[in-house]
């Protein structure tokens, strides 16, 4: 019999989300208890890679109007203006918040917050902490939620199921992944906070855990995935790795060059106009795309790149501003940036899609929000400028928890026995999984490359009819083939083999909806770029790809976008 | 292979759920690499203990009367004696030179409204001070002043 | 021509070991790789029922420490070519070992949580007055001792946390001192108690090989050592004068 465990409100994940979820949760009722479920110990959270800043209006010469029009403009008018508009009056008061709770923001001289320039925004409003933003926001984050005794923390837990009973979520069945049991976690609302789903990819700024485990959650109890075909590639990651380097080179003055040293931003017409370096990510990756397939990128070792060039910054400025990137680029591409160029190319990085949620991170399944970049709000529509997502994840997430811890006072627990019982099946399944699985003919790490290949294929930063198909297909046959996964560790005791099977089935979950949606979509809006429809279609493409799972694979839906103040234009920088 | 630390080393105050392997100390513990610096380090005090023991011999020497304390002169001149002393003073020295590396990073950032002198002048001027109160020393003990 | 090295790995089930033994693996190696990337081709390639603990594989997210030849590694950092044909890998010392290279950490989690590790204020502020003022230079106070990972090979340096099981360890003080440092927060005295509690500053003996393994530059043993002097300034002057905590700022 599974262990079954009561909490008021359950969240899933424990990165900027999810921490800010639960800290709104319990100061918007003392009395709440709070489940915060994490497969990894919340300063693991992939928060803690993020470079560059977080959005927020902070100087006399900006304004909110500005904010919200840029991120409008920037999500080549997907995304929902209702959502940024609360978004931008929210953003300098969570990262204010922030600051109170020990957040150490880097400085003007005067003391006050310091702001940088960041692609797609037309004044400094990218609050940054040296170049380690994320890093810093986790961790004061985490810090700060140690103060309350009711946020319980069930780390190295991992969520295989819903616990859905009598038409709403009633918690998670959960596998404790160092003794191997599975538990009922119950919450009269579940807050989904997992974050994206890079891995699907093969090149990737995203590390081991983003495997789209919420998505695919809440996608196998029928709630939808939108605008899953929308996914940021981020200009410049590190060949090979992926790792990232962060859009403050280019804010704080650095240049992309071909292998002739062009500038080709401001060379050539790529859309950016005269913000060149600093234009919106989905352009600049364009833009190195194309420069390597018209034959002046530079070729190395894990394909071709191009180069972004910091070293008329100066040693002190890069120092100073950009320490870590220095010390990625010395340990991870052997070129110390200050005398040479950084070699990078295009890598996944961001979705913006995922769960369908309103504007409270309320989902389709009562008693389910979701948060953070695991949700769709949708804020960032189909491209995301820079540093608005650190941002969104403490607005929203602080709503989503507020919501969901009134929510749960007025629910009903439901029934605890059914609850308990699809645990134990979830037990009997893994069990059976662990215990049976030696026997299978298919490798995990051999699937999930194929993965990685028929997405990078058909769903990359370029994509055509033919070769979405062709992934659509190929991802289906992964699914078939993962019931002969192999599973060689038999041990109950942090079973990692398991756990990465379980992320395999996650991620076929997601690049399936992602790669329906991508095919379905006959234009180029924002991040998603088709060479057999270059043109964004209006008028009949102005909605959010909605994606269900049915019997038969993947069905697809449309729902408004929420436009208001500003009507849609020709998107030109 | 590396010996057994405490059993209870960063175990946590509730037994975790599952059975664990015995902390281990870190393998080059005791006498490797730098752990050998730091277990030398240590291994001075016996020196100290010993070198309290050799003064207390000499303050009773003291108070005996001159021909005491002639008589402990001359058992001084023992090789061994003179081989402890040796040693002594080198451990002195290493005890000084690995602590006064310490030292400055050690100092905090400022008291009140005082800030420490940057750290290299710190770690100089700690050198100036044991050097003078030394030599000062040395010329009391030699008769050069009172 | 690809390179093999040999990789001698600690491992270690509960259910089926009765102490941790350790396995060779051949695997071949490309120039740039870390022993991370050598890792991950055993468990991917050869060898599925390998455990160990990554994520971000670029140095901060804290998850991969080891040991490596004997000494604290972070393992997506250190480089291959650093070592020759073979490797030894085990997992981190001074920790209780959960399987493989997969280390016991709720030990650490509690030290760390037991400073306090938050900003404390005598009132609560509001989002409406805005932001605290700080300066570059007050920030630059605590800025060193506020980029600790959490990846524990501070932990498995350290000669007294082998021995001493109640000391607190030199990543959790670095951390309390961070906040004594930083000029927006007002619980020195609160912090500077547990300094001196059970689990005290004092036990720190000066190995310095917390600073000497830290991946990050943090400098703990230079955290703890001026811990130690504002734990001594807090507690002389708290006869003087009882409501002030400031300590040595």
């Amino acid at each position: 019999m599974a262990e079954v465990i009561r909490h008021d409100i359950v969240i899933v994940g424990g990165g900027a989300a999810g921490l800010r979820a639960a800290i709104s949760a319990v100061e918007a009722n003392p009395g709440a208890s709070v489940a915060l479920v994490s497969k990894v110990y919340p300063m693991r959270s992939h928060t803690v890679s993020a470079e560059g800043g977080a959005a927020a209006v902070a100087r006399d010469d900006d304004s909110l109007e500005s904010h919200g029009f840029d991120t409008v403009k920037g999500s080549d008018f997907l995304g929902d203006q209702d959502v940024i508009q609360y978004f931008v009056e929210e953003a300098p008061k969570e990262l204010t918040r922030l600051e109170h709770w020990g957040c150490p923001w880097s400085r003007n001289d005067d003391g006050t917050v310091a702001t940088r320039a960041f692609g797609g925004m037309t004044t400094k409003r990218t609050w940054y902490a040296t170049d380690k933003v994320g890093f810093h926001m986790l961790h004061s984050l985490f810090q700060h939620s140690m103060r309350f005794e009711n946020i319980v923390r069930y780390d190295e837990q991992f969520v295989t199921k819903l616990l859905v009973e009598g038409g709403a979520v009633r918690g998670v069945a959960s596998l404790d992944i160092r003794e191997g049991v599975v538990r009922a976690i119950l919450g009269r609302a579940v807050i989904l906070a997992t974050g994206g789903a890079g891995k699907i990819f093969p090149f990737t700024t995203n590390g081991n855990i983003k495997t789209g485990d919420g998505m695919a959650l809440a996608y196998r109890e029928g709630v939808p995935l939108k605008d899953m075909e929308f996914v940021q590639y981020h200009p410049t990651g590190l060949p090979g790795t992926g790792i990232l380097i962060t859009e403050a080179t280019r804010g704080e003055g650095g240049h992309v060059k071909n292998k002739d040293g062009e500038r080709f931003l401001v060379t050539r017409d790529y859309g950016v106009g005269t913000k060149a370096e600093l234009g919106p990510r989905d352009m600049i990756s364009r833009a190195i795309v194309q420069e390597i397939e018209a034959g002046r990128g530079l070729e190395g070792p894990y394909g071709q790149y191009a180069h972004l060039d910091l070293t008329h910054l100066g040693e002190e400025a890069i120092n100073k501003k950009l320490p870590m990137v220095r010390e990625l680029a010395k340990i991870y591409a052997d070129v110390d940036p200050v005398h040479e160029p950084i070699p990078i190319r295009p890598v996944v990085h961001y979705m913006m899609g995922g769960v369908d949620t309103d504007i409270d991170g309320a989902t389709s399944l009562p008693g389910l929000y979701a948060a953070g970049e695991v949700a769709c709000v949708s804020l960032n529509g189909a491209n995301r400028l820079g540093s608005n997502s650190l941002t969104e994840c403490l607005v929203f997430g602080a709503r989503a928890g507020k919501v969901a811890v009134d929510y749960s006072k007025g629910a009903s627990d439901g029934n605890e026995a059914a609850c308990a019982a699809q645990a134990d099946e979830e037990a009997a399944r893994l069990e059976a999984a662990r215990s049976g699985g030696a026997g299978g003919g298919e490798k995990i790490a051999g699937l999930r490359g194929e993965l990685n290949d028929t997405m990078e294929s058909g769903c990359g930063v370029y994509r055509e009819q033919a070769s979405m198909d062709a992934t659509v297909t190929k991802v289906a046959q992964l699914k078939q083939r993962m019931s002969d996964v192999r599973i060689e560790d038999k041990s109950k005791v942090f079973n990692t083999q398991l756990i990465a099977a379980l992320e395999l089935d996650n991620m076929i979950e997601v690049a399936e909806a992602l790669a329906v949606s991508a095919a379905h979509r006959n234009e180029s809006r924002g991040a998603h770029t088709r060479r057999d429809a270059t043109a964004r279609d209006d008028q009949n493409y102005l909605y959010h790809t909605l994606c269900y799972r049915d019997a038969t694979g993947a069905r697809l839906d449309k729902k408004d976008v929420t436009l208001g103040t500003w009507v849609p234009e020709e998107r030109k920088y | 292979m590396s010996r057994a630390a405490h059993p209870h080393a960063m175990q946590p105050h509730r037994p975790g759920s599952t059975r664990t392997a015995p902390p281990q100390m870190p393998p080059q513990f005791p006498s490797q690499g730098r752990y050998l610096s730091y277990s030398l380090f240590g291994a001075t005090g016996i020196l100290y203990l010993m070198a309290g023991f050799v003064a207390l011999r000499a303050v009773r020497a003291l108070g005996e009367g001159p021909e005491a304390w002639a008589a402990l002169q001359a058992q001084f001149a023992h090789p061994l004696y003179v081989a402890f002393h040796a040693l002594s003073l080198l451990a002195v020295l290493f005890v000084g030179v690995r602590f006064f590396r310490l030292f400055p990073k050690a100092q905090p950032a400022k008291i009140g409204p005082a800030k420490p002198p940057p750290r290299p002048v710190i770690h100089a001027m700690l050198y100036v001070v044991w050097i003078a109160v030394s030599g000062g020393l040395a010329l009391v003990l030699a008769g050069g002043i009172f | 021509m690809t390179e093999t090295k040999k990789f001698v790995v600690t491992r270690f089930d509960p259910d089926e070991d009765e102490t941790p033994r350790q396995q060779s693996y051949e695997v071949p190696v490309q120039p740039d790789w870390k022993v991370l990337d050598g890792l991950n081709y055993i468990k991917d390639e050869i060898d599925g029922t390998l455990s160990h603990r990554w994520s971000c594989r670029m140095a901060v997210c804290g998850s991969c420490g080891m040991m490596v030849n004997g000494k604290p590694t972070l393992t997506c950092k250190d480089r291959l070519s650093n070592y020759g044909d073979t490797l030894e890998v085990a997992p981190l010392s001074n920790f209780p070992v959960v399987r493989d290279l997969v280390i016991e950490m709720d030990g650490f989690m509690e030290k760390f949580q037991s400073v306090k590790p938050w900003i404390i204020t005598a009132k609560e502020k509001a989002v409406e007055e805005g932001t605290n003022r700080q300066s570059p230079e007050e920030l630059e106070h605590f800025k060193q001792f506020s980029m600790c990972i959490n990846c524990m090979l501070c932990y498995s340096a350290c000669p007294v946390v082998g021995n001493e099981p109640e000391f607190i360890g030199p990543a959790a003080i670095a951390l309390g001192h961070r906040y004594n440092m930083d000029s927006r927060d007002e619980g020195a005295r609160e912090r500077n108690e547990v300094f001196r509690g059970e689990g005290t500053v004092f036990s720190c003996s000066y190995a310095n090989e917390c600073s000497e393994v830290c991946p990050k530059n943090v400098d703990p043993a230079a955290a703890v050592n001026q811990a130690k002097i504002n734990a001594v300034l807090d507690w002389a002057t708290s006869f003087v004068v009882p409501r002030q905590g400031q300590g040595g700022k």
